[in-house]
């Protein structure tokens, strides 16, 4: 049994794998259709745009906006008692995919739609590496 | 949305509206009901059913049903307590838009000669689950493990449909300038008609301002956007037009209905703004022979406010982006332009993931209840349902037969 004061952690399938390994890496990969170009997120074994099978999990930039996010006040685990209030947000990469994550390095009341973030890892424990957005001011600081 | 769709057009059967109506419905206990389990509410809400219709148990011939998510052949377990065999019988997973979507296949079933009398119904018991120890209270979960996130939302701290419905709020604040004044304007239209029905598990008047002092939860949404735990279940009856004349009660005529499923999902294209609710009901409206313009009165999915706010512009009761103002003019309330979950909705009365606002839309059609409650001069009912990971609607048109 868990720990119950240790945040939930990946419990990667075999199509997510490669995801959780590249972000204990520091890096972000996600699959691109070798066939017709496109990215997608989460990842699966086909592509959602044209059904080829044949895809290479590629380097992203990292960089994307708040497609929208919420604020937690509510607890729901115990895990994340000193985090609230925490931002939860839907990222929209640059390639296109979105991506469930937090934003981290700014104050929750300042989070806005639209606003340009840039990836950083969160080190949750040893092996496992959780990608996360900042302000992408902040990041070029 | 439609326009990943390249299927070729379709037109909903004209053939098919009129045709069925509802003649049974019923309802359980509702609220905390401890010791019950949701099998059993669902029985109690099933034989309620039956005797209102007048029927005997042995003449419905059809069920349709949409078990807790662990209950294998849900309907198996169900016809198995009410003793009967029958001649169609299913379990539908579309979570919150089964309900209708039940409706509309025993009106299939039954034009397809495949049955003659269908009792379709839900029951759950979520309060009582969610009571049941600290942890389960605290975590608000009502699925199995199973079927929970294991990756992409459970190591960010996110769980649960609240802030999948919150992420929908949020856009729709930055796009239409929609604010938590509208959300609360919801709340409290949907509690002033709790107070007039007293089987409603909420029992106390609400302001405005004591929407705003309720705790935040997930925000944009604090306690009151957030629809109720509840030990709930619901069903009616669908038989023939012809069959309906020789039985008690008013039938409640079955117009037209419709779906639509967003399939690639929640955070894709724009399904969070513009819902399902838009193709799912121009496809009934088409089929009813019926405008939002006809519409007396509205149940809605009410989840959370917001879900009520969109998918009131997705029906076409105003623009898409003018839902705020929309609710703010009293729209909603009783006497209003289109008085909406007159029951008190699953913000007030009950949640029973859709099925009490069928049961509520198909009573308002039959003009028994006390002035205080009845929509005047209601001659068209529109309910809808929503669900399935926020991706899955369906819509039913009731009328005065």
């Amino acid at each position: 049994m868990r720990d119950p004061n240790k945040k939930p952690t990946p419990r990667p399938s075999p199509e997510t794998a490669h995801y959780w390994q590249a972000a204990r890496e520091h890096r972000l990969e996600i699959p691109r259709c070798n066939a017709c170009g496109q990215f997608w997120f989460p990842p699966s074994q086909s592509c959602p745009h044209c059904l080829a099978a044949d895809f290479s999990w590629m380097p992203v930039s990292g960089r994307g906006k708040v497609f929208s996010f919420v604020t937690y006040h509510r607890v729901y685990h115990p895990a994340f008692a000193k985090d609230v209030p925490y931002v939860v947000a839907l990222v929209e990469l640059d390639e296109g995919p979105r991506l469930l994550t937090n934003i981290v390095g700014v104050a929750p009341d300042a989070v806005a739609c639209d606003m340009p973030v840039q990836v950083t890892f969160d080190d949750y424990e040893e092996g496992v590496s959780v990608p996360k957005f900042m302000p992408r001011n902040a990041a070029a600081e | 949305m439609l326009e990943t769709l390249r299927a070729p057009a379709i037109e909903p059967s004209h053939e098919l509206r009129d045709t069925c109506a509802i003649v049974g419905i019923g309802n359980s206990r509702l609220g905390r009901v401890p010791g019950v389990s949701s099998h059993d509410l669902l029985v109690e809400a099933m034989k309620n059913a039956i005797d209102d219709a007048g029927l005997k148990v042995s003449e419905i011939d059809g069920i349709v049903c949409r078990g807790p998510d662990e209950s294998y052949t849900h309907h198996q377990q169900i016809g198995a307590r009410l003793g009967i065999n029958a001649r169609f019988s299913t379990t539908l997973d579309n979570g919150g838009a089964s309900q209708i979507l039940g409706v509309a296949l025993a009106t299939m079933a039954i034009k397809a000669g495949m049955a003659s009398t269908v009792i379709i119904g839900f029951g759950r018991d979520s309060w009582s689950r969610t009571h049941s120890s600290k942890e389960a209270n605290l975590r608000n979960e009502t699925r199995p493990d199973s079927q929970l996130a294991q990756e992409f939302g459970p190591e960010y701290g996110y769980f649960g449909a609240v802030s999948a419905h919150a992420f929908g709020a949020t856009r729709h604040m930055h796009l239409y300038g929609t604010t938590r004044d509208h959300f609360g304007a919801i709340a409290v239209a949907f509690r002033e008609h709790a107070l007039r029905n007293p089987q409603a598990q909420m029992k106390k008047p609400l302001t405005l301002a004591q929407y705003y002092e309720a705790a935040p939860v997930v925000m944009p949404f604090g306690l009151l956007d957030c629809s109720l735990r509840s030990d709930a279940a619901g069903a009616v009856i669908v038989t023939s037009r012809e069959r309906a004349r020789d039985l008690r009660q008013p039938p409640v005529s079955i117009k037209g209905f419709g779906s639509f499923n967003n399939l690639r999902g929640w955070f894709n294209d724009d399904n969070m703004v513009t819902t399902a609710a838009k193709n799912s009901g121009a496809a009934a409206y088409r089929m009813a022979g019926v405008g939002p313009d006809d519409v007396h009165t509205a149940q809605v999915y009410d989840c959370f406010t917001y879900m009520v706010l969109t998918q009131l512009e997705d029906y076409g009761f105003c623009q898409k982006g003018e839902g705020g103002p929309f609710v703010a003019s009293g729209a909603l309330r009783m006497g209003g332009r289109l008085p909406t979950n007159t029951s008190g909705g699953q913000l007030s009365e009950s949640h029973c993931e859709g099925m009490l606002q069928v049961v509520e839309g198909a009573r308002q059609m039959r003009h028994a209840y006390p002035a205080e409650r009845q929509v005047a001069n209601a001659e068209i009912a529109l309910v809808s349902g929503h669900g399935g990971n926020q991706v899955c609607h369906s819509t039913l048109i009731l009328g005065r037969a």
